[in-house]
């Protein structure tokens, strides 16, 4: 498989306080990826940066190389940069009552120039794209009406009409049920692009992402698949929670149980195991 | 078959709007101390006048002044539509931004250096001081390195710009003060043809920018970092349109002195009546914009038989009205 994005030695200091520290991995066409890690741990300032939303300046230093298809990401203007990448970010409310269909035909911009009016094929995209993601009845609804999960999935399909290859997404199932959270993780594993995403939730990550990256104070601690990264040394290391890893009975991917601290030895008592 | 509906629907009522608008001109070119039938006002128009005090009455006096009131009410309209939608704050205008503030101070120093001469420097004083009140509320903005605390800033400067003003004025010579104060209310009275040339032209270039960037500023409404992500260069597009919306509300107060609410209140109509995304939003506010100020000028002259009532306390104690309304209404659905 091609590499598609490439990060080397990627350091994000602010003063003093180092937000991402020499962070690097490639990724390549086609995966799902998913960051986890705890709160603080720098999975959204990892995100902001791949996407160039972090700027240097007097206080905020930013070093470290990111490649994306061969060519450097600085050399990239915001309207290419557009092409490539489709954020779907954590909280999206627009301030006035916005359509489907209107928030839909954004992802046209980094395609259109300037005075152009949308033709019958970017109509067409934006058509089934809301299709895609099973909206087609919903194009004139107003945004802000719309369950958490609808909106969601209005957003993935702006993604989707915005053409990228590389969907990011931040904390896509938060404030979902978990019907919407496995619906859209769902949704955005059928796509077949690569996707980058933090996930808050581990199993969730467990169940949809082929490849995980487990960062920890800015510091990427581990790479590799579900059955790599969530082991139980990592997890008690880094959460600070005793833990219990058990198999998924429908997709076999590694699931976590944590327990209070003082609850352990009840466990331990109780004849659980770590299967 | 959804789209064709709602294009239909939109398109009746761009032309109803339109319609609306033209009636306007009709009346406001018709309303007036002298009396024409509307066949003279018609004649003096297409054809020949009567008589020469026809023709100067119409020509020099109600021509000049209901599209000064046509171009002022749009170039407001499109102004705070555009203040809000790039702000992201359905409460922006200009009055908010120190816009008027800093027109008021400049006709003040005006006054208190030029005297006399103030006929002509007025405007031009008026023009500089908008502009100055601005550049103050984006340098603080940009200082504080957040662009959303604008509105802020323009709420603080507006303030500290009507002190220094008052300061000036209560010490000042009381028949120059009138004069200041009584333009700050906003009047039609003593506009030009060439001041809805000046008007109309930056009005066009504006709307020009505007179409252009329509869908980067519909963009903005979903949040800095998704416009950002769709490539929109946010903090660029933010000042420009600043930049824009500053000079058609300087150019307008200056000739037209303050006129508020409009800004506020007549985006609010269009998103109820056509839409918020911003062709839409324009395209209504210059409609619906225009044919109010015509109205609202109409309502100036004719109100009192022996004076004329400043434009800008009718358009203000309207929009008070509007704005309880609105309230009162919201409250009941909900």
């Amino acid at each position: 498989m091609s590499i598609q994005l490439q990060v080397d030695q990627l350091h994000w200091q602010i003063n003093d306080k180092v937000i991402l520290n020499n962070i690097s991995f490639k990724v390549s066409k086609g995966e799902v990826i998913g960051i986890i890690g705890p709160n603080g741990a720098g999975k959204t300032s990892l995100l902001n940066s791949i996407t160039k939303q972090v700027k240097n300046s007097a206080n905020s230093k930013l070093t470290g190389t990111i490649h994306l298809k061969n060519k450097e990401l600085k050399q990239y203007t915001s309207k290419q940069l557009a092409q490539h990448f489709a954020l779907v970010a954590q909280k999206s409310e627009p301030i006035f009552s916005l359509t489907v269909t209107d928030i839909v035909k954004l992802g046209l911009l980094p395609h259109q120039g300037l005075f152009t009016l949308d033709s019958d094929h970017d109509k067409e995209q934006v058509k089934l794209a809301l299709s895609k993601v099973g909206l087609a009845n919903s194009s004139e609804k107003s945004f802000n009406q719309l369950s958490g999960g609808e909106q969601q999935r209005v957003l993935i399909a702006r993604a989707l009409v915005q053409r990228a290859q590389i969907l990011i997404l931040d904390e896509p199932t938060n404030h979902l049920d978990v019907f919407y959270q496995h619906q859209i993780l769902q949704l955005v594993k059928q796509l077949k692009i690569t996707v980058i995403m933090t996930v808050h939730d581990l199993n969730l990550a467990s169940q949809y992402c082929q490849r995980l990256l487990l960062l920890n104070q800015g510091e990427l601690i581990c790479d590799g698949n579900p059955d790599e990264v969530l082991s139980k040394e990592n997890l008690q290391q880094i959460f600070k929670l005793p833990c219990l890893l058990e198999r998924d009975p429908f997709t076999h991917t590694p699931r976590v149980y944590f327990s209070p601290p003082h609850q352990e030895d009840e466990y331990k008592s109780s004849g659980a195991n770590n299967g | 078959m959804v789209n064709v509906l709602s294009l239909n629907k939109l398109t009746t009522k761009v032309c109803l709007l339109t319609a609306f608008l033209l009636i306007s001109l009709v009346a406001g070119l018709n309303f007036g101390p002298a009396n024409f039938t509307p066949g003279q006002v018609l004649n003096c128009l297409i054809a020949s006048c009567d008589n020469p005090i026809s023709e100067m009455v119409i020509w020099q006096v109600r021509v000049p002044r209901v599209l000064v009131a046509l171009v002022a009410g749009m170039g407001l309209a499109i102004t705070g539509a555009i203040l809000q939608n790039t702000t992201r704050n359905p409460l922006a205008d200009p009055y908010l931004f120190g816009i008027i503030s800093g027109a008021g101070l400049g006709a003040t120093l005006a006054n208190l250096i030029l005297g006399d001469e103030l006929s002509i420097t007025l405007p031009l004083a008026a023009f500089l001081g908008a502009l100055f009140a601005i550049t103050i509320v984006v340098f603080i903005a940009k200082a504080l390195q957040r662009m959303e605390q604008l509105l802020l800033a323009g709420v603080a400067v507006s303030f500290m710009l009507s002190s220094i003003t008052q300061f000036i004025l209560y010490f000042g010579e009381p028949f120059a003060t009138n004069r200041v104060i009584f333009w700050l209310m906003g009047s039609l009275a003593r506009v030009e043809m060439s001041n809805f040339y000046v008007i109309a032209t930056i009005l066009l270039i504006a709307i020009a920018i505007i179409i252009a960037l329509h869908r980067q500023i519909d963009a903005l409404l979903l949040g800095d970092e998704s416009a950002a992500s769709l490539g929109v260069n946010v903090d660029q597009l933010r000042l420009l349109m600043l930049g824009l919306c500053a000079a058609l509300s300087a150019t307008i107060v200056a000739y037209c002195g303050g006129i508020g609410f409009v800004g506020l209140m007549i985006p609010h109509i269009v998103r109820q009546l056509i839409g918020v995304t911003t062709l839409k939003l324009v395209l209504g506010s210059a409609l619906i914009g225009g044919s109010f100020l015509i109205w609202v000028d109409i309502i100036a002259r004719s109100a009192l038989t022996h004076a004329e009532i400043p434009i800008g306390i009718i358009t203000s104690a309207l929009g008070s009205i509007f704005f309880l309304f609105i309230m009162l209404r919201t409250r009941k659905t909900n």
